[in-house]
C-alpha cells in the first residue's frame, strides 16, 4: 500500500526514474518473459506441457552442482573440480549398479547392489574429495582456485584409472541396473500426459533442505559471515577454519548427488562426463546474484540462474539458432546479469 | 601578481536523492596558510572535498584556484593543476616500494620508453631530504608504519608542486612523535606558501596547527575565523549546534573484586614480554603507550587471537587457556577491534546478522534450526540498550555512521554475556557527540559489573574514563598511574623514557 | 614444522607413483600418443595396442594428450630427445597439415619412423618423410558404411518405421564435433548413402525434423562427442516432435555409438526402445561393447564396427619393422592399402548383433 502511495506522490520525471530502476533491477526477470514470448510466439509448442517438464528436469538436474559451487562463491572462492567430481562419482555410481547379468559388466562378479546404499557412497566421495578441497584451502591457506584446480586433475586422474579396472577397459559404463534408473527418471506424478521424472523431487528436497541450512542454521549464518569478512568473523568467535572446510565438504556432496543422477539420466558415464559443468554451474549461481564479492547470494537466485541458463538452451534449440551463437549468447547473458547486479553494490554517485 | 586568496570554493551545492549534501558553501583558503575544516561526520567536509576533487560533481557554485575558474574531472587532474589530497584510508600499492609509489603514473623514463630507477631514486631522495623523511626510496611500503606511509603521500603532493594539500584525519593513527613530525613537515610547507587544508576531529592539533578554520553542520558553512578566535568549547558549540555538557560522563562505577588476573604474558611473533596486571569487577583500566608499545597485541593474545609464548590468565582466579577467540569468548571475555571497517564489521550484512553473529548458539531450537523470533527480539533490545540509530534490523551496517556501527559491535559483545570487555581505540573515527555517547555505554557497562580494558591513543579519553591507566612501551609494562591523580605529560614520560 | 612432514610425504609418493609407472618397463622404445583417454574407441585401441606390445615384447610408453594439439607435440618433443625409437602418434588436430608436419619435422631430425593412425593427416605430410606411414580408416567409409545400412534398414521396414505415414521419414543427426573430419564425412554420407537406397526403392529422401535448422545436425558444444550433450538435445527435441503432434522424429543417426546412448536414454523416458514396444530406429558408429547390448536388446537398431584389434595389431607389425630398419609397409598386403601413399586401411563393418 505504502508503494502505491508512493507512486502517486512522485512526480513525472520521478516516476519515469523509478520505473527505469525497477526495470533495470528486475532485469533478468524481463528479459526471461520477453525470452519465453518472443519464443512462445516463433515456436508454439515451447510452452507445451512436455517443453514445461523438460525445463524443469533439465533445471533440476544442474540444480545441485549449481547449489555447491554458490557456497565457495559466497566464501570468496570458486570450485573448478565440480565437474570431475560429478563425472568421476558417476562412474562409479554406474559400475556399481550394473544391472545383473549384463555381459560388459565392469565387475562380473558383483552382487545387485542397494542403490540407496551406493547413493550414500556417492555421497561418500563427494563429501570427502570436497573436505579435502576445504581442508587444503583453510590449513594451507590457499585460494581455492588453485586448490580445486589441482584436485581436478587428481580426480580426472583417478577417474580414468577407475575405468580400465575391472574387465572395462576405459569403456563407457552403461547397462544399468532397473531399479536404479527407474528410482531415478521414473515417475509417479504426470504433468497433463508428461511424466515428471523423479528426480526433480529429490532435486526439489536438496533445494529445500539448501535453504534451510543456508538460512536457518549458525552454520549457514558463519558461511555468510566468513565470505563478508573473514577477519571479523574470527575475532567474533566463528570458527574460520572449520566453516571453510565445512562449505566445500557440503559442496562435494552436492556434485556427488548430481553425479548419482547424471549416470542414470544420462545412461552413458564415461571420463568425459561432467567435463565443463562446475562452468555452467559458476555461470548459474553468478547470474543469480551469487557476487565473486563475498557474502551475497540466494537460494532463489541460483534456481533463477539455473532455469536461465536452462531456458536459453532449449529456447535456443527451439529456434534452431546455430549453436556458436549459444556460446556468445550465453556470455553476454552472464556480463550483462553481472553488471547489473553490481549495480546494486556500488555507491551511486 | 600573485593572489592572497589560493583557493576558492564559492556557492557549492550538492545534493543526492533525498538529501541535500551541500547547501551554498563556501570556503576560502589563502596563501600560505593552514586551513582546518571541521564538522561532524555527515557535516559535509568530505562532500565538499570529493567535489573539489571531481569525485563528485557539484550542482552549482563555482571553483577558482589562482583566481583561475577550474573544474576538475577526477582526482589525478586535480593533482596534476596541483591539488593534492592525502587520504584518511591511504590507497597505495603496498607490495611495491616507496619510489614506485611516489612516481605512479608517470615514471621517469629514458629513451622515452625505459624508467629511470636512477632518477627516481634521486628525485625521491631530493624530496625526502627537503622535508626531514628519513626513509630509504627503496623500502617496501609493506614494511613501513602508517606515519612514514602517509608522509610519503605528502612526499608524493610535493612532488607534483601541489599548492594546495589536504590532509584527511592524517593523525588519527600517529604517535606523538610522530605528529610532531608532520607538524614540522606542514609548517614547512605553509613556509613555501602552500594553502593546506586539514581535516581532523582533534581539538588540540587543530587550534595548534591551523591558521583559520571552518566550521560546518549539516551539509551548510557555518563559520570562518581566524583560529585565535576558537577555544575547544566554542568549536564543538559550533560543531553540534547545541552546548555539550562535560566531555566525559561522570564514572561512579563500584569497584569490586578481581575478575582478570594477568600474569607473565609473553607473544610469540609480537613484541609482548612479560606483561602483569589485574582488573577488578567495575573497573576500567586504560591501556596507553605510543604506536608500536604492544598495546593493541596484549588485549589481542588475552582474547587467542595471537600465539601465546608464556603467561597464565586468571578468571575469578580460576586459569583459562583462550586458545583462540571461540575459546575466549566462551570464557566470557569480548574484544572490541581496532579496525572496525576490515575485522569489526560484516558491511554487506545487516543489523540483525552483525548483532548476533557472536552468539549464534543461543538461537538454535529444533534440528539446531535458527529462530528469528528471539534474534528479533534480542538485537532490538540491543539496539535499544546500545541506544542505536537505525532504520530498521534489516538496515545494511554499512549505511550506519561510524559511532552507530560502534554501537551495534558493542551490543554484539554484549549478547554474549561477557565478564571482561576489551575495547581498542573505542572512538576512532566517531564525532564528537557519538563519542560522549560510547564513553557512557562504557562506564554503564562498567557499573553493571563488568571488568573493562581500554585502548586508546588518545590521552583525554583515557583519562576522561579509566578508573586506572597502565602505560606500555616496547611491550613491556612500565608504569601504572591513577587516572585520577595524573596527567598527560606524567604518562607521556613514562611512555617515552622507558622507549 | 607440520608443513615440511607433508611437503616430505607429498614428494615421497610422487616418486613412488612415478617409479611404479614407468619402473617395470625402463627406456622405452616405443612411445605411444593418444588424442585423448576419454575416448572409449581409442580406450579400446590402447588395451589392445598394449597386448600386442607386450606380446611382441616391444618395450613402450603410453601418452595421454587430453584432446590439446600443444600438449601432444610436447609429449613428442620430450619423448624424441628421451630417445625413442619410433613413435605412434593419433593426433589431436586434424583441420590442417600444421601440427602433423611439426611432428614428422621432429622425428626427421633424428631419423626415426612416425606412423600416424586412427585421425587421419594428409597425403602430402605421409609423402614428406620416407619413415612415415598412416594407419586408419577411410574416413568416409563409416559414414558410407553407415547410410548403407541404414537405407537397407528403412527399404525393409519402411511401413513400421513411418510412424505418421506421410510417407517420408524425418530424422534427427547428432555430430560429435565441428571441424572434425570423421565427424563431417560421417554427417554427410550418412545421410546421402541412405537417400540412395532409399530414391533406388522408390521412396522420399530423408527429411530432417526441424525445417528451420538449415545445418540438419546438432553438434556436442564442447567437441566431446558426448551422451550428455544429445540425450539434453534429444529430450527437448521430443517435447515438441512427438506422436501426439504427428511429427515424431522417426530416425535417429548419430556420430558415435556414446551420442546414439544418450539418444537412447532420452527416448526411454518418454517411452520408446524399452526393448519391448516401439522402437525408433538408432544408429551409430564404433559398435562399443554398450552399443552391441543395446542392439541384442531391440533398444538400438545398429552401428559400425571399427576395428580396434585390426588396428593394433597393424600397429605392432608396422612398429616391429621400423624397429627393425625395414621399410614400414613391408608384409601388409593383407590390408588394403592406398596404391601412392603409406595409408594402411584397417575395414570397417557392419554390426547389426
Amino acid at each position: 500500500m505504502t508503494a502505491i502511495r508512493k507512486y502517486r506522490e512522485m512526480s513525472r520525471t520521478q516516476r519515469k526514474e523509478w520505473m527505469r530502476e525497477l526495470i533495470i533491477n528486475n532485469s533478468l526477470y524481463v528479459f526471461l518473459i520477453a525470452a519465453v514470448v518472443v519464443i512462445q510466439f516463433i515456436s508454439p509448442n515451447f510452452l507445451s506441457g512436455p517443453s514445461i517438464v523438460n525445463i524443469i528436469s533439465l533445471s533440476a538436474a544442474n540444480l545441485p552442482i549449481a547449489l555447491g559451487i554458490a557456497g565457495a562463491i559466497i566464501l570468496t572462492g570458486t570450485d573448478l573440480s565440480a565437474g570431475r567430481i560429478v563425472g568421476l562419482v558417476a562412474c562409479v555410481s554406474a559400475s556399481l549398479l550394473q544391472a545383473s547379468g549384463y555381459p560388459a559388466k565392469m565387475f562380473p562378479n558383483l552382487p545387485t547392489m542397494n542403490f540407496l546404499l551406493v547413493f550414500l557412497i556417492a555421497l561418500a566421495i563427494g563429501g570427502i574429495i570436497g573436505l579435502i578441497n576445504g581442508f587444503c584451502t583453510a590449513k594451507f591457506n590457499l585460494h581455492p582456485f588453485i586448490v580445486t584446480l589441482s584436485t581436478q586433475l587428481i580426480v580426472y586422474g583417478g577417474l580414468l584409472m577407475y575405468l580400465n579396472i575391472g574387465n572395462n577397459n576405459g569403456q563407457s559404463i552403461s547397462g544399468l541396473d532397473p531399479s536404479y534408473t527407474s528410482f531415478i527418471t521414473g515417475s509417479f506424478i504426470s504433468l497433463g500426459s508428461t511424466p515428471i521424472p523423479n528426480y526433480v523431487w529429490y532435486s526439489l528436497v536438496i533445494t529445500a533442505i539448501m535453504w534451510f541450512v543456508w538460512n536457518k542454521t549458525t552454520f549457514g549464518k558463519n558461511m555468510f559471515a566468513v565470505g563478508s569478512n573473514q577477519e571479523a568473523a574470527n575475532v567474533s568467535g566463528v570458527n574460520v577454519k572449520r566453516v571453510i572446510v565445512l562449505v566445500f565438504g557440503l559442496a562435494g556432496i552436492m556434485y556427488g548427488i548430481t553425479g548419482f543422477i547424471e549416470a542414470a539420466r544420462i545412461g552413458s558415464n564415461s571420463a568425459a562426463t561432467g567435463l565443463n559443468y562446475e562452468l555452467d554451474a559458476i555461470a548459474a549461481a553468478v547470474i543469480g546474484g551469487v557476487s565473486f564479492v563475498g557474502g551475497i547470494g540466494k537460494i532463489r537466485g541460483v534456481i533463477l540462474g539455473v532455469v536461465l541458463l536452462r531456458l536459453i538452451f532449449v529456447g535456443l534449440t527451439f529456434l534452431s539458432i546455430d549453436a556458436n551463437m549459444q556460446y556468445i549468447i550465453k556470455g553476454l547473458i552472464i556480463l550483462v546479469a553481472c553488471a547489473i547486479d553490481m549495480r546494486k553494490y556500488l555507491v551511486r554517485k | 601578481m600573485t593572489n592572497e586568496i589560493l583557493l576558492e570554493m564559492k556557492n557549492i551545492s550538492k545534493s543526492f536523492p533525498g538529501v541535500k549534501a551541500l547547501d551554498n558553501v563556501s570556503l576560502k583558503v589563502r596563501r600560505g596558510s593552514v586551513h582546518a575544516l571541521m564538522g561532524e561526520n555527515g557535516a559535509g567536509k568530505s562532500t565538499l572535498m570529493k567535489c573539489l576533487f571531481g569525485i563528485y560533481s557539484k550542482d552549482t557554485g563555482k571553483i577558482l584556484l589562482d583566481g583561475k575558474e577550474v573544474s576538475f574531472k577526477n582526482p589525478k587532474e586535480a593533482l596534476e593543476s596541483g591539488v593534492a589530497m592525502v587520504h584518511q584510508e591511504l590507497n597505495q600499492a603496498l607490495k611495491r616500494n616507496v619510489m614506485d609509489n611516489i612516481w605512479l603514473g608517470r615514471y621517469p623514463r629514458s629513451f622515452g620508453f625505459v624508467t629511470s630507477e636512477k632518477r627516481m631514486y634521486k628525485d625521491t631522495k631530493k624530496i625526502f631530504d627537503e622535508l626531514d623523511i628519513k626513509v630509504d626510496p627503496r623500502t617496501l611500503m609493506s614494511k613501513m608504519s602508517v606515519a612514514d606511509r602517509q608522509m610519503v603521500e605528502i612526499a608524493k603532493a610535493v612532488s607534483y608542486h601541489s599548492k594546495i594539500i589536504v590532509l584527511d584525519e592524517p593523525t588519527s593513527s600517529l604517535t606523538e612523535q610522530e605528529v610532531e613530525h608532520l607538524f614540522s613537515i606542514i609548517n614547512m610547507l605553509r613556509d613555501r606558501g602552500c594553502g593546506i587544508i586539514y581535516i581532523s576531529h582533534k581539538m588540540e592539533e587543530i587550534l595548534r596547527i591551523s591558521d583559520d578554520i571552518t566550521v560546518m553542520r549539516d551539509g551548510a558553512h557555518i563559520v570562518t575565523e581566524p583560529a585565535k578566535n576558537f577555544t575547544m568549547d566554542r568549536i564543538i558549540k559550533l560543531m553540534v549546534g547545541r552546548e555539550l555538557g562535560a566531555r566525559f560522563p561522570e564514572n561512579d562505577a563500584k569497584i569490586g573484586e578481581v575478575v582478570l588476573e594477568v600474569r607473565g604474558l609473553s607473544s610469540r611473533h609480537n613484541a609482548v614480554d612479560d606483561v602483569s596486571f589485574k582488573v577488578r569487577r567495575g573497573e576500567i583500566v586504560g591501556l596507553a603507550g605510543l604506536a608500536g608499545a604492544g598495546r593493541t597485541e596484549v588485549i589481542e593474545n588475552i582474547f587467542g587471537i595471537s600465539e601465546r609464548k608464556a603467561g597464565k590468565i586468571f578468571l575469578h582466579g580460576r586459569e583459562v587457556k583462550n586458545r583462540n577467540a571461540r575459546e575466549a569468548i566462551k570464557n566470557g571475555f569480548a574484544l572490541l577491534t581496532e579496525e572496525r571497517r576490515s575485522t569489526g564489521i560484516f558491511g554487506i550484512l545487516d543489523l540483525r546478522e552483525n548483532t548476533t553473529v557472536s552468539s549464534l548458539r543461543k538461537y538454535r531450537g529444533l534440528l539446531g534450526l535458527i529462530s528469528e523470533g528471539k534474534r528479533r527480539k534480542d538485537t532490538s533490545w540491543a539496539m535499544e540498550t546500545m541506544r542505536v540509530k537505525a532504520p530498521s534490523q534489516r538496515t545494511k551496517i554499512r549505511a550506519l555512521s561510524g559511532g552507530n556501527q560502534q554501537k551495534v559491535i558493542l551490543g554484539r559483545w554484549l549478547l554474549t554475556e561477557p565478564e571482561v570487555l576489551m575495547l581498542d581505540e573505542p572512538t576512532r573515527g566517531i564525532d564528537v557527540g557519538a563519542k560522549f555517547e560510547i564513553y557512557k555505554l562504557i562506564v554503564e557497562l562498567a557499573k553493571k559489573g563488568k571488568a573493562v580494558i581500554m585502548v586508546s591513543g588518545e590521552l583525554p579519553e583515557l583519562l576522561g574514563v579509566c578508573n586506572r591507566i597502565c602505560v606500555m612501551s616496547g611491550g613491556r609494562l612500565v608504569g601504572e598511574v591513577d587516572a585520577k591523580n595524573t596527567s598527560q605529560e606524567e604518562i607521556m614520560r613514562l611512555a617515552a623514557e622507558n622507549a | 614444522m607440520f608443513k615440511k612432514i607433508m611437503a616430505l610425504c607429498l614428494a615421497c609418493v610422487m616418486l613412488s607413483l612415478s617409479l611404479a609407472s614407468c619402473g617395470k618397463r625402463g627406456e622405452a622404445d616405443v612411445h605411444v600418443f593418444y588424442y585423448t583417454y576419454s575416448d572409449t574407441y581409442i580406450s579400446s585401441v590402447r588395451s589392445s595396442l598394449d597386448k600386442a606390445l607386450d606380446g611382441a615384447k616391444i618395450s613402450y610408453q603410453d601418452y595421454d594428450g587430453n584432446g590439446n594439439q600443444t600438449t601432444q607435440t610436447e609429449q613428442i618433443q620430450t619423448a624424441i630427445t628421451k630417445g625413442a625409437k619410433l613413435i605412434l602418434v593419433n593426433i589431436v588436430n586434424t583441420g590442417s597439415d600444421d601440427a602433423a608436419n611439426g611432428i614428422v619435422s621432429l622425428a626427421k631430425e633424428k631419423g626415426i619412423p612416425v606412423v600416424f593412425f586412427n585421425r587421419e593427416v594428409s597425403d602430402a605430410v605421409i609423402k614428406s618423410y620416407d619413415k612415415c606411414a598412416y594407419i586408419g580408416t577411410r574416413a568416409e567409409e563409416a559414414g558410407k558404411l553407415q547410410g548403407e545400412m541404414i537405407g537397407e534398414y528403412l527399404r525393409d521396414n519402411f511401413e513400421k518405421v513411418d510412424l505418421n505415414g506421410d510417407g517420408k521419414i524425418s530424422y534427427i543427426m547428432f555430430k560429435g564435433e565441428e571441424g572434425n573430419n570423421e565427424a563431417i564425412y560421417r554427417t554427410q554420407y550418412s545421410v546421402e548413402e541412405a537417400n540412395k537406397i532409399l530414391s533406388a526403392a522408390g521412396r522420399e529422401k530423408l527429411s530432417f525434423y526441424d525445417k528451420s535448422n538449415p545445418n540438419k545436425y546438432l553438434v556436442d558444444r564442447n567437441g566431446q562427442w558426448s551422451a550428455a550433450a544429445a540425450n539434453e538435445y534429444m529430450t527437448t527435441a521430443l517435447t515438441s516432435y512427438n506422436e501426439q503432434n504427428k511429427n515424431m522424429i522417426e530416425l535417429v543417426i548419430c556420430n558415435n555409438d556414446g551420442m546414439a546412448q544418450g539418444a537412447i536414454t532420452a527416448l526411454n523416458s518418454v517411452g520408446y526402445n524399452t526393448g519391448e514396444g516401439k522402437m525408433i530406429p538408432v544408429f551409430g558408429v564404433d559398435a562399443t561393447t554398450a552399443a552391441q547390448e543395446l542392439i541384442k536388446g531391440k533398444k538400438m537398431a545398429g552401428t559400425i564396427k571399427q576395428d580396434a584389434e585390426g588396428m593394433a595389431e597393424a600397429l605392432r607389425l608396422v612398429a616391429e619393422n621400423g624397429l627393425a630398419g625395414r621399410s614400414l609397409v613391408t608384409g601388409t598386403e593383407k590390408y588394403d592399402v592406398d596404391s601412392d601413399v603409406a595409408k594402411i586401411r584397417i575395414a570397417y563393418s557392419k554390426y547389426l548383433g
